[in-house]
Protein backbone atom coordinates (compact mmCIF):
# COMPACT_ATOMS: atom_id res chain seq x y z
CA UNK A 1 0.00 0.00 0.00
CA UNK A 2 2.84 2.34 0.92
CA UNK A 3 4.24 1.90 -2.59
CA UNK A 4 1.04 3.40 -3.95
CA UNK A 5 0.66 6.01 -1.25
CA UNK A 6 3.74 7.98 -2.21
CA UNK A 7 2.93 8.52 -5.88
CA UNK A 8 -0.67 9.28 -4.89
CA UNK A 9 0.54 11.94 -2.49
CA UNK A 10 2.81 13.44 -5.15
CA UNK A 11 -0.06 13.39 -7.62
CA UNK A 12 -2.35 15.12 -5.14
CA UNK A 13 0.23 17.83 -4.39
CA UNK A 14 0.89 18.33 -8.10
CA UNK A 15 -2.85 18.59 -8.83
CA UNK A 16 -3.25 21.23 -6.14
CA UNK A 17 -0.25 23.15 -7.47
CA UNK A 18 -1.69 22.87 -10.99
CA UNK A 19 -5.00 24.29 -9.79
CA UNK A 20 -3.17 27.13 -8.04
CA UNK A 21 -1.05 27.95 -11.11
CA UNK A 22 -3.91 27.75 -13.55
CA UNK A 23 -5.62 30.93 -12.31
CA UNK A 24 -2.64 33.30 -12.62
CA UNK A 25 -1.49 31.54 -15.78
CA UNK A 26 -4.83 32.02 -17.55
CA UNK A 27 -4.97 35.62 -16.37
CA UNK A 28 -1.46 36.21 -17.74
CA UNK A 29 -2.38 34.72 -21.11
CA UNK A 30 -5.48 36.92 -21.25
CA UNK A 31 -3.51 40.06 -20.43
CA UNK A 32 -0.72 39.24 -22.86
CA UNK A 33 -0.36 42.19 -25.25
CA UNK A 34 -2.15 41.69 -28.54
CA UNK A 35 0.97 42.49 -30.56
CA UNK A 36 2.62 39.52 -28.95
CA UNK A 37 -0.34 37.37 -29.81
CA UNK A 38 -0.14 38.24 -33.51
CA UNK A 39 3.49 37.29 -33.11
CA UNK A 40 6.35 37.09 -35.48
CA UNK A 41 6.05 35.14 -38.68
CA UNK A 42 9.16 33.69 -40.35
CA UNK A 43 9.90 34.44 -43.98
CA UNK A 44 7.78 32.96 -46.77
CA UNK A 45 10.66 30.86 -48.05
CA UNK A 46 11.21 29.20 -44.71
CA UNK A 47 7.49 28.49 -44.45
CA UNK A 48 7.48 27.06 -47.94
CA UNK A 49 10.15 24.56 -46.98
CA UNK A 50 8.92 23.54 -43.57
CA UNK A 51 5.26 23.23 -44.51
CA UNK A 52 6.14 20.34 -46.88
CA UNK A 53 2.92 19.21 -48.55
CA UNK A 54 0.69 21.08 -46.09
CA UNK A 55 1.02 24.52 -47.70
CA UNK A 56 -2.73 25.03 -48.01
CA UNK A 57 -3.21 24.03 -44.38
CA UNK A 58 -0.44 26.33 -43.14
CA UNK A 59 -1.82 29.17 -45.29
CA UNK A 60 -5.32 28.71 -43.85
CA UNK A 61 -3.91 28.54 -40.31
CA UNK A 62 -2.03 31.83 -40.76
CA UNK A 63 -5.19 33.52 -42.04
CA UNK A 64 -7.14 32.19 -39.06
CA UNK A 65 -4.52 33.66 -36.76
CA UNK A 66 -4.99 37.12 -38.28
CA UNK A 67 -8.78 36.81 -38.22
CA UNK A 68 -8.79 35.79 -34.54
CA UNK A 69 -6.50 38.69 -33.69
CA UNK A 70 -8.72 41.14 -35.55
CA UNK A 71 -11.87 39.62 -34.03
CA UNK A 72 -10.40 40.11 -30.55
CA UNK A 73 -9.70 43.77 -31.25
CA UNK A 74 -13.20 44.33 -32.63
CA UNK A 75 -14.66 42.89 -29.42
CA UNK A 76 -12.58 45.30 -27.38
CA UNK A 77 -13.72 48.20 -29.54
CA UNK A 78 -17.27 47.03 -29.06
CA UNK A 79 -17.03 47.07 -25.31
CA UNK A 80 -15.23 50.44 -25.57
CA UNK A 81 -12.50 48.95 -23.37
CA UNK A 82 -9.61 50.02 -25.53
CA UNK A 83 -9.46 51.59 -28.92
CA UNK A 84 -6.03 50.48 -29.96
CA UNK A 85 -4.99 50.57 -33.57
CA UNK A 86 -4.62 47.04 -34.98
CA UNK A 87 -1.18 46.07 -36.19
CA UNK A 88 -2.14 46.41 -39.86
CA UNK A 89 1.42 45.99 -41.08
CA UNK A 90 1.76 42.68 -39.23
CA UNK A 91 -1.66 41.57 -40.49
CA UNK A 92 -0.72 42.43 -44.06
CA UNK A 93 2.60 40.58 -43.77
CA UNK A 94 0.95 37.42 -42.51
CA UNK A 95 -1.74 37.55 -45.20
CA UNK A 96 0.92 37.99 -47.89
CA UNK A 97 2.82 34.99 -46.51
CA UNK A 98 -0.38 32.91 -46.43
CA UNK A 99 -1.19 33.81 -50.02
CA UNK A 100 2.30 32.98 -51.20
CA UNK A 101 1.78 29.52 -49.69
CA UNK A 102 -1.69 29.11 -51.13
CA UNK A 103 -2.45 31.70 -53.83
CA UNK A 104 -5.96 30.29 -54.24
CA UNK A 105 -7.23 31.08 -50.76
CA UNK A 106 -9.97 33.67 -51.27
CA UNK A 107 -10.19 34.51 -47.56
CA UNK A 108 -6.77 36.17 -47.78
CA UNK A 109 -7.71 38.53 -50.64
CA UNK A 110 -11.05 39.23 -49.11
CA UNK A 111 -9.71 40.10 -45.71
CA UNK A 112 -6.76 42.10 -47.04
CA UNK A 113 -9.16 44.14 -49.19
CA UNK A 114 -11.37 44.81 -46.16
CA UNK A 115 -8.67 46.72 -44.28
CA UNK A 116 -5.84 47.58 -46.69
CA UNK A 117 -7.89 50.14 -48.62
CA UNK A 118 -10.28 51.44 -45.99
CA UNK A 119 -8.15 51.55 -42.90
CA UNK A 120 -4.58 51.93 -44.09
CA UNK A 121 -5.17 53.37 -47.57
CA UNK A 122 -2.56 51.13 -49.18
CA UNK A 123 -4.30 51.00 -52.54
CA UNK A 124 -1.23 49.96 -54.44
CA UNK A 125 -0.48 46.98 -52.16
CA UNK A 126 -4.14 45.93 -52.25
CA UNK A 127 -4.34 46.15 -56.05
CA UNK A 128 -1.09 44.26 -56.56
CA UNK A 129 -2.39 41.52 -54.29
CA UNK A 130 -5.65 41.36 -56.25
CA UNK A 131 -3.79 41.20 -59.58
CA UNK A 132 -1.69 38.36 -58.15
CA UNK A 133 -4.86 36.54 -57.07
CA UNK A 134 -6.50 36.98 -60.47
CA UNK A 135 -3.64 35.04 -62.06
CA UNK A 136 -4.67 31.99 -60.05
CA UNK A 137 -8.38 32.38 -59.33
CA UNK A 138 -9.24 32.83 -62.99
CA UNK A 139 -12.93 32.02 -62.39
CA UNK A 140 -13.46 34.34 -59.45
CA UNK A 141 -15.44 37.51 -60.19
CA UNK A 142 -14.98 38.92 -56.69
CA UNK A 143 -11.36 39.90 -57.19
CA UNK A 144 -11.99 42.09 -60.28
CA UNK A 145 -14.95 43.65 -58.43
CA UNK A 146 -12.62 44.60 -55.57
CA UNK A 147 -10.01 45.93 -57.99
CA UNK A 148 -12.66 47.85 -59.95
CA UNK A 149 -13.98 49.41 -56.79
CA UNK A 150 -10.50 50.42 -55.63
CA UNK A 151 -9.76 52.09 -58.95
CA UNK A 152 -13.10 53.86 -59.16
CA UNK A 153 -13.59 54.95 -55.59
CA UNK A 154 -10.12 55.52 -54.22
CA UNK A 155 -7.90 56.13 -57.22
CA UNK A 156 -10.53 57.78 -59.49
CA UNK A 157 -9.10 55.83 -62.40
CA UNK A 158 -12.41 55.18 -64.14
CA UNK A 159 -10.97 53.65 -67.29
CA UNK A 160 -9.14 50.91 -65.41
CA UNK A 161 -12.09 50.46 -63.08
CA UNK A 162 -14.42 49.91 -66.03
CA UNK A 163 -11.99 47.26 -67.33
CA UNK A 164 -12.11 45.36 -64.07
CA UNK A 165 -15.90 45.61 -63.80
CA UNK A 166 -16.18 44.38 -67.37
CA UNK A 167 -14.04 41.38 -66.47
CA UNK A 168 -16.18 40.69 -63.41
CA UNK A 169 -19.31 40.91 -65.55
CA UNK A 170 -17.88 38.45 -68.06
CA UNK A 171 -16.92 35.99 -65.34
CA UNK A 172 -20.22 36.20 -63.53
CA UNK A 173 -22.31 36.39 -66.69
CA UNK A 174 -24.22 39.17 -65.03
CA UNK A 175 -25.07 42.50 -66.61
CA UNK A 176 -25.07 44.22 -63.21
CA UNK A 177 -21.36 44.80 -63.22
CA UNK A 178 -21.41 46.32 -66.68
CA UNK A 179 -24.01 48.80 -65.55
CA UNK A 180 -22.15 49.32 -62.28
CA UNK A 181 -19.15 50.27 -64.33
CA UNK A 182 -21.09 53.04 -66.02
CA UNK A 183 -23.51 54.20 -63.35
CA UNK A 184 -21.17 55.21 -60.62
CA UNK A 185 -18.18 56.30 -62.64
CA UNK A 186 -18.53 59.92 -61.68
CA UNK A 187 -17.60 62.01 -58.69
CA UNK A 188 -21.23 62.66 -57.70
CA UNK A 189 -22.00 58.95 -57.41
CA UNK A 190 -19.10 58.10 -55.11
CA UNK A 191 -21.10 57.66 -51.93
CA UNK A 192 -23.65 55.54 -53.80
CA UNK A 193 -20.82 53.42 -55.16
CA UNK A 194 -19.40 52.90 -51.69
CA UNK A 195 -22.84 52.03 -50.26
CA UNK A 196 -23.56 49.54 -53.05
CA UNK A 197 -20.16 47.91 -52.53
CA UNK A 198 -20.35 47.84 -48.73
CA UNK A 199 -23.90 46.46 -48.67
CA UNK A 200 -22.89 43.62 -50.97
CA UNK A 201 -19.83 42.86 -48.86
CA UNK A 202 -21.73 43.02 -45.60
CA UNK A 203 -24.47 40.73 -46.88
CA UNK A 204 -22.06 38.00 -47.96
CA UNK A 205 -19.92 38.14 -44.84
CA UNK A 206 -19.85 35.24 -42.39
CA UNK A 207 -17.15 36.26 -39.95
CA UNK A 208 -18.83 38.31 -37.20
CA UNK A 209 -15.86 40.65 -36.63
CA UNK A 210 -15.45 41.52 -40.30
CA UNK A 211 -19.23 41.77 -40.76
CA UNK A 212 -19.43 44.20 -37.86
CA UNK A 213 -16.62 46.25 -39.39
CA UNK A 214 -18.58 46.49 -42.64
CA UNK A 215 -21.82 47.33 -40.83
CA UNK A 216 -20.22 50.26 -39.03
CA UNK A 217 -18.69 51.61 -42.22
CA UNK A 218 -21.95 51.13 -44.08
CA UNK A 219 -23.84 53.02 -41.35
CA UNK A 220 -21.31 55.86 -41.62
CA UNK A 221 -21.72 56.07 -45.38
CA UNK A 222 -25.51 56.01 -45.09
CA UNK A 223 -25.23 59.02 -42.81
CA UNK A 224 -22.97 60.72 -45.36
CA UNK A 225 -25.59 60.11 -48.04
CA UNK A 226 -28.30 61.57 -45.80
CA UNK A 227 -26.20 64.71 -45.29
CA UNK A 228 -25.46 64.95 -49.02
CA UNK A 229 -29.16 64.70 -49.87
CA UNK A 230 -30.01 67.41 -47.33
CA UNK A 231 -27.18 69.57 -48.67
CA UNK A 232 -28.45 69.19 -52.23
CA UNK A 233 -32.00 70.07 -51.19
CA UNK A 234 -30.64 73.16 -49.41
CA UNK A 235 -28.70 74.12 -52.53
CA UNK A 236 -31.68 73.73 -54.86
CA UNK A 237 -33.99 75.74 -52.60
CA UNK A 238 -31.60 78.53 -51.58
CA UNK A 239 -29.12 78.56 -54.43
CA UNK A 240 -26.10 78.50 -52.13
CA UNK A 241 -24.15 75.74 -50.41
CA UNK A 242 -24.51 75.57 -46.65
CA UNK A 243 -21.29 76.37 -44.76
CA UNK A 244 -22.17 74.63 -41.52
CA UNK A 245 -23.81 71.28 -40.94
CA UNK A 246 -25.84 72.83 -38.15
CA UNK A 247 -27.60 75.02 -40.73
CA UNK A 248 -29.04 71.87 -42.31
CA UNK A 249 -30.12 70.47 -38.96
CA UNK A 250 -31.71 73.75 -37.85
CA UNK A 251 -33.53 74.23 -41.14
CA UNK A 252 -35.18 70.84 -40.63
CA UNK A 253 -33.63 69.30 -43.74
CA UNK A 254 -31.47 66.93 -41.70
CA UNK A 255 -33.49 65.38 -38.92
CA UNK A 256 -32.31 63.69 -36.77
CA UNK A 257 -28.81 65.13 -36.60
CA UNK A 258 -26.26 62.75 -38.18
CA UNK A 259 -24.29 60.45 -35.92
CA UNK A 260 -20.85 59.15 -36.78
CA UNK A 261 -20.62 55.49 -35.65
CA UNK A 262 -16.85 55.95 -35.35
CA UNK A 263 -17.38 58.54 -32.63
CA UNK A 264 -16.32 61.55 -34.69
CA UNK A 265 -18.32 64.57 -35.86
CA UNK A 266 -19.48 65.24 -39.38
CA UNK A 267 -18.75 68.62 -40.96
CA UNK A 268 -18.97 70.22 -44.36
CA UNK A 269 -15.64 70.74 -46.04
CA UNK A 270 -14.71 72.64 -49.17
CA UNK A 271 -17.41 72.80 -51.85
CA UNK A 272 -19.87 71.25 -49.43
CA UNK A 273 -18.00 67.91 -49.31
CA UNK A 274 -19.09 65.84 -46.33
CA UNK A 275 -16.25 64.82 -44.01
CA UNK A 276 -15.87 63.59 -40.45
CA UNK A 277 -13.34 64.18 -37.70
CA UNK A 278 -13.02 60.42 -37.22
CA UNK A 279 -11.88 59.95 -40.84
CA UNK A 280 -14.04 56.82 -40.74
CA UNK A 281 -11.86 55.00 -38.22
CA UNK A 282 -12.05 54.48 -34.47
CA UNK A 283 -8.42 55.40 -34.16
CA UNK A 284 -9.12 58.61 -36.09
CA UNK A 285 -11.75 59.72 -33.57
CA UNK A 286 -9.38 58.90 -30.76
CA UNK A 287 -6.57 60.94 -32.30
CA UNK A 288 -8.95 63.84 -32.84
CA UNK A 289 -9.99 63.65 -29.18
CA UNK A 290 -6.37 63.67 -28.11
CA UNK A 291 -5.76 66.72 -30.31
CA UNK A 292 -8.70 68.51 -28.70
CA UNK A 293 -7.40 67.68 -25.24
CA UNK A 294 -3.96 68.97 -26.14
CA UNK A 295 -5.41 72.16 -27.63
CA UNK A 296 -7.44 72.72 -24.46
CA UNK A 297 -4.23 72.52 -22.43
CA UNK B 1 4.88 -14.54 -50.84
CA UNK B 2 1.13 -14.23 -50.45
CA UNK B 3 1.47 -15.73 -47.00
CA UNK B 4 4.02 -13.14 -45.96
CA UNK B 5 1.74 -10.37 -47.22
CA UNK B 6 -1.08 -11.89 -45.21
CA UNK B 7 1.08 -12.30 -42.11
CA UNK B 8 2.20 -8.66 -42.42
CA UNK B 9 -1.38 -7.45 -42.70
CA UNK B 10 -2.48 -9.64 -39.81
CA UNK B 11 0.42 -8.35 -37.72
CA UNK B 12 -0.56 -4.74 -38.38
CA UNK B 13 -4.19 -5.40 -37.48
CA UNK B 14 -3.12 -7.37 -34.40
CA UNK B 15 -1.09 -4.38 -33.23
CA UNK B 16 -4.41 -2.49 -33.18
CA UNK B 17 -3.05 0.14 -35.54
CA UNK B 18 -6.29 0.22 -37.49
CA UNK B 19 -8.26 0.81 -34.30
CA UNK B 20 -5.95 3.74 -33.62
CA UNK B 21 -6.70 5.15 -37.06
CA UNK B 22 -10.43 4.68 -36.49
CA UNK B 23 -10.13 6.59 -33.21
CA UNK B 24 -8.22 9.39 -34.95
CA UNK B 25 -10.85 9.54 -37.67
CA UNK B 26 -13.26 10.96 -35.08
CA UNK B 27 -11.42 14.22 -35.78
CA UNK B 28 -13.10 14.33 -39.20
CA UNK B 29 -16.42 14.94 -37.43
CA UNK B 30 -15.14 18.30 -36.22
CA UNK B 31 -13.84 19.44 -39.57
CA UNK B 32 -17.07 21.04 -40.89
CA UNK B 33 -17.49 23.10 -37.72
CA UNK B 34 -13.80 24.11 -37.66
CA UNK B 35 -14.03 25.08 -41.33
CA UNK B 36 -17.05 27.30 -40.68
CA UNK B 37 -14.53 29.84 -39.31
CA UNK B 38 -13.55 30.60 -42.88
CA UNK B 39 -14.93 33.81 -44.36
CA UNK B 40 -15.68 32.77 -47.91
CA UNK B 41 -14.50 29.21 -48.45
CA UNK B 42 -15.90 26.82 -45.88
CA UNK B 43 -15.97 23.79 -48.17
CA UNK B 44 -12.49 24.54 -49.47
CA UNK B 45 -11.22 24.78 -45.91
CA UNK B 46 -12.98 21.49 -45.03
CA UNK B 47 -11.20 19.84 -47.94
CA UNK B 48 -7.87 21.38 -46.90
CA UNK B 49 -8.24 20.15 -43.32
CA UNK B 50 -9.43 16.68 -44.38
CA UNK B 51 -6.61 16.16 -46.87
CA UNK B 52 -3.99 17.47 -44.46
CA UNK B 53 -5.25 15.18 -41.71
CA UNK B 54 -5.15 12.15 -44.03
CA UNK B 55 -1.69 13.14 -45.18
CA UNK B 56 -0.45 13.50 -41.60
CA UNK B 57 -1.86 10.13 -40.44
CA UNK B 58 -0.40 8.38 -43.48
CA UNK B 59 3.00 9.98 -42.91
CA UNK B 60 3.09 8.60 -39.36
CA UNK B 61 2.02 5.17 -40.59
CA UNK B 62 4.52 5.12 -43.45
CA UNK B 63 7.44 6.12 -41.24
CA UNK B 64 6.69 3.80 -38.36
CA UNK B 65 5.47 0.76 -40.29
CA UNK B 66 8.19 1.07 -42.90
CA UNK B 67 10.96 1.66 -40.40
CA UNK B 68 10.01 -0.82 -37.71
CA UNK B 69 8.72 -3.84 -39.66
CA UNK B 70 12.06 -5.37 -40.71
CA UNK B 71 13.97 -3.96 -37.77
CA UNK B 72 11.50 -5.58 -35.38
CA UNK B 73 11.78 -8.92 -37.17
CA UNK B 74 15.56 -8.88 -36.87
CA UNK B 75 15.44 -7.67 -33.26
CA UNK B 76 12.99 -10.37 -32.22
CA UNK B 77 14.89 -12.91 -34.28
CA UNK B 78 11.79 -13.75 -36.31
CA UNK B 79 13.91 -13.54 -39.42
CA UNK B 80 15.80 -16.68 -38.40
CA UNK B 81 12.72 -18.83 -38.31
CA UNK B 82 11.16 -17.20 -41.38
CA UNK B 83 14.28 -17.34 -43.51
CA UNK B 84 14.90 -20.98 -42.60
CA UNK B 85 11.74 -21.69 -44.60
CA UNK B 86 12.20 -22.27 -48.33
CA UNK B 87 11.75 -18.61 -49.30
CA UNK B 88 14.38 -16.15 -50.45
CA UNK B 89 15.25 -13.00 -48.56
CA UNK B 90 13.98 -10.94 -51.51
CA UNK B 91 10.59 -12.63 -51.40
CA UNK B 92 10.38 -12.02 -47.69
CA UNK B 93 11.27 -8.34 -48.16
CA UNK B 94 8.83 -7.91 -51.03
CA UNK B 95 6.07 -9.61 -49.04
CA UNK B 96 6.66 -7.30 -46.10
CA UNK B 97 6.62 -4.24 -48.39
CA UNK B 98 3.48 -5.28 -50.26
CA UNK B 99 1.69 -6.03 -46.98
CA UNK B 100 2.39 -2.52 -45.70
CA UNK B 101 1.56 -0.98 -49.10
CA UNK B 102 -1.81 -2.73 -49.13
CA UNK B 103 -2.46 -1.54 -45.59
CA UNK B 104 -1.67 2.04 -46.69
CA UNK B 105 -4.21 1.72 -49.52
CA UNK B 106 -6.84 0.30 -47.14
CA UNK B 107 -6.20 3.22 -44.77
CA UNK B 108 -6.46 5.71 -47.65
CA UNK B 109 -9.76 4.14 -48.71
CA UNK B 110 -11.13 4.25 -45.16
CA UNK B 111 -9.96 7.76 -44.30
CA UNK B 112 -10.82 9.01 -47.79
CA UNK B 113 -14.42 7.79 -47.47
CA UNK B 114 -14.84 9.52 -44.10
CA UNK B 115 -13.20 12.69 -45.42
CA UNK B 116 -15.55 12.74 -48.40
CA UNK B 117 -18.56 12.38 -46.11
CA UNK B 118 -17.34 15.29 -44.00
CA UNK B 119 -16.71 17.42 -47.14
CA UNK B 120 -20.17 16.52 -48.44
CA UNK B 121 -21.72 17.55 -45.11
CA UNK B 122 -19.85 20.86 -45.21
CA UNK B 123 -21.00 21.46 -48.79
CA UNK B 124 -24.63 20.79 -47.85
CA UNK B 125 -24.50 23.29 -44.98
CA UNK B 126 -22.48 25.91 -46.84
CA UNK B 127 -22.96 25.46 -50.60
CA UNK B 128 -19.63 26.24 -52.30
CA UNK B 129 -19.26 28.95 -54.95
CA UNK B 130 -17.75 26.39 -57.32
CA UNK B 131 -19.04 22.81 -57.59
CA UNK B 132 -16.82 20.19 -55.97
CA UNK B 133 -14.60 18.14 -58.26
CA UNK B 134 -14.92 14.69 -56.69
CA UNK B 135 -12.57 13.08 -59.20
CA UNK B 136 -9.80 15.47 -58.07
CA UNK B 137 -10.49 14.70 -54.41
CA UNK B 138 -10.31 10.94 -55.04
CA UNK B 139 -7.15 11.38 -57.12
CA UNK B 140 -5.56 13.55 -54.41
CA UNK B 141 -6.17 10.87 -51.76
CA UNK B 142 -5.00 8.04 -54.02
CA UNK B 143 -1.81 9.86 -55.02
CA UNK B 144 -1.22 10.75 -51.38
CA UNK B 145 -1.27 7.00 -50.64
CA UNK B 146 1.23 6.40 -53.46
CA UNK B 147 3.47 9.12 -52.05
CA UNK B 148 3.55 7.49 -48.64
CA UNK B 149 4.17 4.08 -50.19
CA UNK B 150 7.36 5.64 -51.63
CA UNK B 151 8.22 6.78 -48.08
CA UNK B 152 7.59 3.21 -46.85
CA UNK B 153 9.98 1.87 -49.49
CA UNK B 154 12.65 4.41 -48.47
CA UNK B 155 12.22 3.50 -44.80
CA UNK B 156 12.46 -0.21 -45.58
CA UNK B 157 15.59 0.29 -47.67
CA UNK B 158 17.23 2.12 -44.79
CA UNK B 159 16.03 -0.58 -42.37
CA UNK B 160 17.83 -3.26 -44.37
CA UNK B 161 21.21 -1.72 -43.55
CA UNK B 162 20.55 -0.22 -40.15
CA UNK B 163 20.97 -1.92 -36.82
CA UNK B 164 18.63 0.47 -34.99
CA UNK B 165 15.39 2.12 -36.01
CA UNK B 166 16.84 5.67 -35.79
CA UNK B 167 18.25 5.70 -39.30
CA UNK B 168 15.07 4.42 -40.99
CA UNK B 169 12.83 6.80 -39.02
CA UNK B 170 14.88 9.96 -39.34
CA UNK B 171 16.05 9.01 -42.80
CA UNK B 172 12.53 8.54 -44.14
CA UNK B 173 11.25 11.73 -42.46
CA UNK B 174 14.16 13.67 -44.00
CA UNK B 175 13.50 12.10 -47.39
CA UNK B 176 9.86 13.10 -47.10
CA UNK B 177 10.78 16.71 -46.23
CA UNK B 178 13.44 16.98 -48.93
CA UNK B 179 11.27 15.16 -51.46
CA UNK B 180 8.47 17.70 -51.14
CA UNK B 181 10.77 20.68 -51.81
CA UNK B 182 13.23 19.43 -54.43
CA UNK B 183 10.98 20.73 -57.20
CA UNK B 184 10.95 24.24 -55.69
CA UNK B 185 14.72 24.23 -55.29
CA UNK B 186 15.10 22.99 -58.86
CA UNK B 187 12.75 25.67 -60.20
CA UNK B 188 14.62 28.31 -58.25
CA UNK B 189 17.98 27.17 -59.63
CA UNK B 190 16.66 27.62 -63.16
CA UNK B 191 16.01 31.34 -62.60
CA UNK B 192 18.61 33.87 -63.81
CA UNK B 193 19.07 35.34 -60.32
CA UNK B 194 19.97 31.91 -58.95
CA UNK B 195 22.41 31.34 -61.81
CA UNK B 196 24.32 34.37 -60.55
CA UNK B 197 23.92 33.84 -56.81
CA UNK B 198 24.58 30.11 -56.52
CA UNK B 199 27.92 28.59 -57.49
CA UNK B 200 28.06 25.96 -60.21
CA UNK B 201 29.21 23.25 -57.79
CA UNK B 202 26.26 23.78 -55.44
CA UNK B 203 23.92 23.85 -58.41
CA UNK B 204 25.28 20.54 -59.67
CA UNK B 205 24.90 18.91 -56.26
CA UNK B 206 21.35 20.23 -56.00
CA UNK B 207 20.57 18.93 -59.47
CA UNK B 208 21.99 15.53 -58.60
CA UNK B 209 19.84 15.44 -55.46
CA UNK B 210 16.81 16.46 -57.52
CA UNK B 211 17.19 13.33 -59.66
CA UNK B 212 18.20 11.10 -56.75
CA UNK B 213 15.62 11.96 -54.09
CA UNK B 214 12.00 11.01 -54.85
CA UNK B 215 10.06 13.94 -56.28
CA UNK B 216 7.09 13.81 -53.91
CA UNK B 217 5.78 17.15 -55.14
CA UNK B 218 4.28 15.47 -58.20
CA UNK B 219 2.01 13.37 -55.96
CA UNK B 220 0.54 16.45 -54.30
CA UNK B 221 -2.83 17.18 -55.92
CA UNK B 222 -4.29 19.06 -52.96
CA UNK B 223 -4.70 22.35 -54.84
CA UNK B 224 -6.69 20.60 -57.58
CA UNK B 225 -8.90 18.87 -55.03
CA UNK B 226 -9.48 21.94 -52.85
CA UNK B 227 -10.17 24.50 -55.56
CA UNK B 228 -11.72 22.16 -58.16
CA UNK B 229 -8.94 22.75 -60.69
CA UNK B 230 -9.07 20.18 -63.51
CA UNK B 231 -6.40 17.45 -63.39
CA UNK B 232 -3.83 16.81 -66.08
CA UNK B 233 -4.34 13.13 -67.12
CA UNK B 234 -1.02 12.77 -68.95
CA UNK B 235 0.80 14.26 -65.95
CA UNK B 236 -0.91 11.78 -63.64
CA UNK B 237 -0.03 8.91 -65.97
CA UNK B 238 3.63 9.99 -65.93
CA UNK B 239 3.52 10.22 -62.13
CA UNK B 240 2.23 6.63 -61.91
CA UNK B 241 5.04 5.43 -64.20
CA UNK B 242 7.53 7.42 -62.09
CA UNK B 243 6.09 5.74 -58.97
CA UNK B 244 6.40 2.21 -60.38
CA UNK B 245 9.94 2.73 -61.64
CA UNK B 246 11.14 4.48 -58.47
CA UNK B 247 9.63 1.79 -56.22
CA UNK B 248 11.25 -0.86 -58.44
CA UNK B 249 14.68 0.74 -57.95
CA UNK B 250 14.22 1.11 -54.18
CA UNK B 251 13.09 -2.50 -53.78
CA UNK B 252 15.91 -3.83 -55.93
CA UNK B 253 18.49 -1.91 -53.89
CA UNK B 254 16.81 -3.07 -50.67
CA UNK B 255 16.87 -6.69 -51.84
CA UNK B 256 20.58 -6.45 -52.71
CA UNK B 257 21.43 -4.86 -49.36
CA UNK B 258 19.24 -7.29 -47.41
CA UNK B 259 20.67 -10.25 -49.27
CA UNK B 260 24.21 -9.26 -48.30
CA UNK B 261 23.36 -8.49 -44.72
CA UNK B 262 24.89 -10.77 -42.13
CA UNK B 263 22.38 -12.02 -39.61
CA UNK B 264 23.66 -13.80 -36.56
Amino acid sequence: MSTLQRPLLVLLICMICYGLTLGPFTAYMKRKPVEEKLGYVPSVNLFRYISADHKEFVGATLLMKVLMYFGGLMDKQDSKAVTEVPDYRGMSNIIHTALKLDPYNVDGYYFAQSFLVWEVKQYDIANKLLDYGMKYRTWDWYLPVFAGFNHAYFLKDYIKAADYYKRAGELKGDALYFSLAGRYMQESGQTELAIAYLSAMEKGERNPAVKKNYQIRLAAFQEVRRIEQARDRYLSSGGTLPVLLETLVRSGLLVPAPLDPYGGQFYLGENGKVATTSKFAFAGAKKEDEKKVENAR
Amino acid sequence: MNRIILITLKGIFRDRIFQGIMALSVLFLFIPSAASLSMRQVVELSTTLSLSLISFIMLLLAVFLGATSIWKDIERRYTFSVLSLPISRSTYLLGRFLGIAIFMLITALFLGSIAMISIKVASLIYPPARPLLWSAIVAAIFFDALKYIVVVAVAMMLATVSTSFFLPIFGSVSTYLVGTITQQVYDYLQTPSAQKAVSAAVRNVAQLLYYLVPNLNSFDLKVNAIYAIPLNPSGLFLTVIYFVVYIGILLAVSAILFGRREMK
